[in-house]
């Protein structure tokens, strides 16, 4: 079992993003509004102002995704899905997606439960 | 990691200058700079400095500031510093008047080294014990031991 965790840099693709997931078969996920690190010291950080420049073309807002996946196919085709979704998620400013593995979990709605 | 204290030559620390204005504190830095390493478009790294001022203030607060710029003129990225006296009085976030000015220029190509060291000079002047060393530092090599005593943790 483990925790995918996905920050989507463009919010445009949202709705898509979760289609994948439910196609994928993620039943639930948290959605989180995130900001980037870049834009949070450009734009509120007086020291980095001069930095605004380098910030062009990035998204200021993205969206944190949350899910607890329970087997590896899952994982793969999240990733198959989203991947040309997002417009690659080896280019820069798509996205980043990793998994980490989960010790312990309660409140999980039972596997033969899920929708 | 990059370092300040590599990159910060005694011969660039003014102790003690006595400024009317912010320019004037950058103008005296940025012509140690020039002097120490024998670089020409002094005039062009001051304007594209105080150019950078006017997007928001370099002032960190506890009476230190970091002026800071790309500028095109420049090959390489050079760290000066002035311990101002008296207290230069600026915009700054807890009113307390610019004691110790840090300034960092480079050239444009070379904004992740620029953001790393400038990073770096924040996290360093946050710390009390350093700035009295360096309010109390007697002579410019004093004054770079402190910050590089500080960078190595010795």
């Amino acid at each position: 079992m483990k925790l995918l965790v996905f920050v989507l840099n463009n919010e445009e693709f949202l709705e898509e993003v979760l289609e994948a997931y439910v196609e994928a078969g993620v039943t639930g996920a948290t959605i989180l509004d995130s900001e980037g690190m870049g834009r949070f010291l450009a734009y509120e950080v007086p020291l980095f102002a001069g930095f605004k420049e380098f910030m062009k073309g990035n998204r200021p807002y993205n969206k944190t995704i949350l899910s607890v996946v329970r087997d590896e196919q899952t994982i793969k085709d999240v990733r198959s899905l989203i991947d040309p979704l997002v417009g690659g998620l080896d280019n820069p400013g798509t996205g980043i997606m990793f998994t980490v593995p989960i010790d312990w979990v309660s409140g999980l709605v039972p596997e033969d439960e899920e929708v | 990691m990059e370092g300040i204290c590599k990159r910060l030559a005694p011969e660039c620390v003014l102790l003690d200058i006595q400024v009317k204005d912010k320019r004037s504190a950058v103008s005296a830095m940025a012509n140690s700079l020039a002097t120490h390493y024998s670089f020409s478009n002094v005039e062009e790294l001051v304007a594209d400095i105080l150019a950078r001022e006017q997007l928001a203030s370099t002032c960190l607060g506890f009476g230190c500031a970091v002026p800071h710029a790309h500028s095109a003129g420049l090959e390489t990225t050079y760290i000066g510093a002035a311990r101002l006296s008296p207290p230069l009085v600026d915009e700054t976030p807890d009113d307390q008047p610019v004691t110790l000015m840090f300034l960092l220029v480079g050239p444009p190509g070379r904004a992740s080294l620029h953001l790393k060291l400038l990073s770096k000079l924040a996290r360093l002047l946050h710390d009390g014990e350093l700035r009295d060393k360096l309010l109390g530092a007697t002579t410019q090599k004093e004054f770079l031991n402190s910050i590089c005593e500080k960078e190595h943790g010795t």
